[in-house]
């Protein structure tokens, strides 16, 4: 039990600096996540129709995704700098993927019927769109956007590297003063408190999933 | 809507696939070429040309395809039995314990799992420090595949293969292992996919790999040492996922395809 007392110490007396970085954390990520949603659901708006566009989007989405996160990080550095810019560039690429096929899946797996019915009272494209087939995607769209926030949740301690904010600053303190006495409590804090706010993260999106739902598509 | 839901899924992904097992060969062989004609074409001082010359990058394509073929073997000889294991009568009520803990492994950041390893260890460093922390968080898709694997094989081909006479473990080994291999093939590659991106962390702990390539160009401020390693890195990551692919398509039984 000795490290984890050493740990609650640690974490009481850095908790200025420490609650800090949770939030920066926090931010960067929940910010990360809405805008990989605009551009992801854009995107999936953009290609639904088609099978191939689809295909294509899902591929290149993938693909993002089997790059590493810190060799796709050193490629922005010469261009973006240090910082917020090639952190956020990295954490909305990586968002994209799981929000783009959601989307997609969504969008194509609204019945046809429903749409030709709303069209047949007389609702324009653009409403049949917002006020038929995104609502009935939504589910589908907050899903993504719920997988998306767990890997951002990784992916931004690695950013820290590059003076991104966040709790990976606390993980890379820990590396580079390994010997020292805190070392280790700073990378415990840091990659405990990115488990227990992803934890917390995934509450709020099941509370946002039970009330956001469309009443006549809930379980 | 659930039917026609799961076919548009299938289709979109399946011909996604489809492109990527025809261009991410081309993509990796561009990459590749690019990178190292345009780095060997600058104009590289001696420091440069320490770790960008012929044997250091193969010395780091080997360190980093070891660290990768280490965590994925580890992956494959620890979570399959453990997979097998878990849903056999009997075991079966361990299997949220075991779950639970290969879900933790994986919402805990990889580099966090690294690094505390490395501390815990006494910040010695080496193969071994990479692959076992690595191969802890590579270990869930594999593991959670198998099981689900081999929970979807039909329970009447089960009875049929126990009613003419196979033993329990010849049931296992000729029919619910092969019609679970596309499964454990498909989890195989998303681990592949992990190891190979987290390996490039091993550089923190001089493990080698393409990552020393990235944290030296970027702590020396060297362009081409950093973009020669990002570059490298990412070419051998979509050539171990497209790997991972050609396995999944060529390995699974003959009749399943």
């Amino acid at each position: 039990m000795a490290p984890f007392v050493n740990l609650w110490e640690y974490v009481v007396d850095r908790w200025d600096k420490l609650s800090l970085q949770v939030w920066l954390h926090t931010s960067e990520v929940v910010q990360a996540t809405l805008l990989a949603t605009v551009i992801g659901v854009g995107i999936g708006i953009a290609v639904y129709r088609s099978p191939a566009g689809s295909a294509v989007a899902t591929a290149l989405a993938s693909a993002v995704l089997t790059i590493p996160s810190f060799a796709l990080l050193g490629l922005l550095i010469p261009v973006l700098g240090l910082g917020v810019a090639p952190s956020m560039t990295v954490l909305v690429l990586y968002g994209l993927l799981p929000i783009v096929r959601n989307t997609i899946v969504g969008l194509s797996g609204v019945n046809p019927a429903v749409v030709d019915a709303a069209r047949g009272i007389g609702m324009s494209r653009f409403s049949v769109l917002t006020k038929i087939e995104l609502a009935l995607a939504w589910p589908a769209i907050l899903a993504g956007m719920r997988v998306a926030t767990q890997m951002l949740m990784g992916i931004a301690v690695v950013v820290a590297y590059a003076k991104g904010p966040g709790l990976g600053s606390e993980v890379f303190s820990g590396l580079t003063r390994a010997g020292s006495a805190n070392a280790t409590n700073q990378a415990l804090a840091g990659t405990l408190g990115v488990v227990v706010l992803a934890l917390v993260l995934d509450g709020i999106y099941l509370l946002i999933n039970r009330y956001t739902t469309p009443r006549g598509i809930r379980d | 809507m659930t039917t026609t839901l799961e076919l548009s899924t299938e289709s979109s992904s399946r011909r996604a696939e489809r492109i990527r097992l025809l261009a991410q060969p081309a993509v990796v062989l561009i990459l590749v070429a690019g990178v190292l004609v345009w780095a060997f074409s600058q104009d590289l001082d001696a420091t440069d040309r320490e770790t960008l010359n012929g044997p250091s990058l193969l010395q780091m394509l080997y360190e980093h395809m070891l660290i990768t073929v280490l965590v994925s073997a580890l992956v494959v000889v620890i979570a399959v039995p453990l997979g097998v294991l878990l849903t056999r009568p009997g075991w079966r009520r361990l299997a949220p314990l075991f779950i639970g803990i290969a879900n933790i492994g994986q919402a805990a950041p990889a580099l966090g799992v690294l690094v505390l390893f490395f501390l815990a260890t006494g910040a010695e460093g080496g193969l071994w420090v990479v692959v076992l922390p690595l191969a802890f968080y590579s270990l869930l898709p594999v593991l959670r595949n198998t099981m689900v694997g081999l929970q979807e094989v039909d329970p009447a081909l089960i009875d049929a293969g126990r009613g003419i006479g196979m033993s329990a473990g010849a049931v296992l080994a000729r029919i619910e292992l092969p019609l679970a291999v596309p499964m454990i093939l498909a989890g195989l590659r998303t681990s592949l996919v992990l190891a190979v991106g987290t390996a490039t962390f091993a550089a923190f702990v001089d493990a080698g790999g393409f990552g020393v390539l990235i944290d030296t160009g970027y702590k020396l401020n060297r362009l081409p040492v950093l973009l020669t390693g990002a570059v490298l890195a990412v070419a051998l990551a979509l050539m171990v996922d497209w790997l991972g692919a050609v396995a999944e398509r060529y390995l699974g039984p003959k009749g399943l395809r």
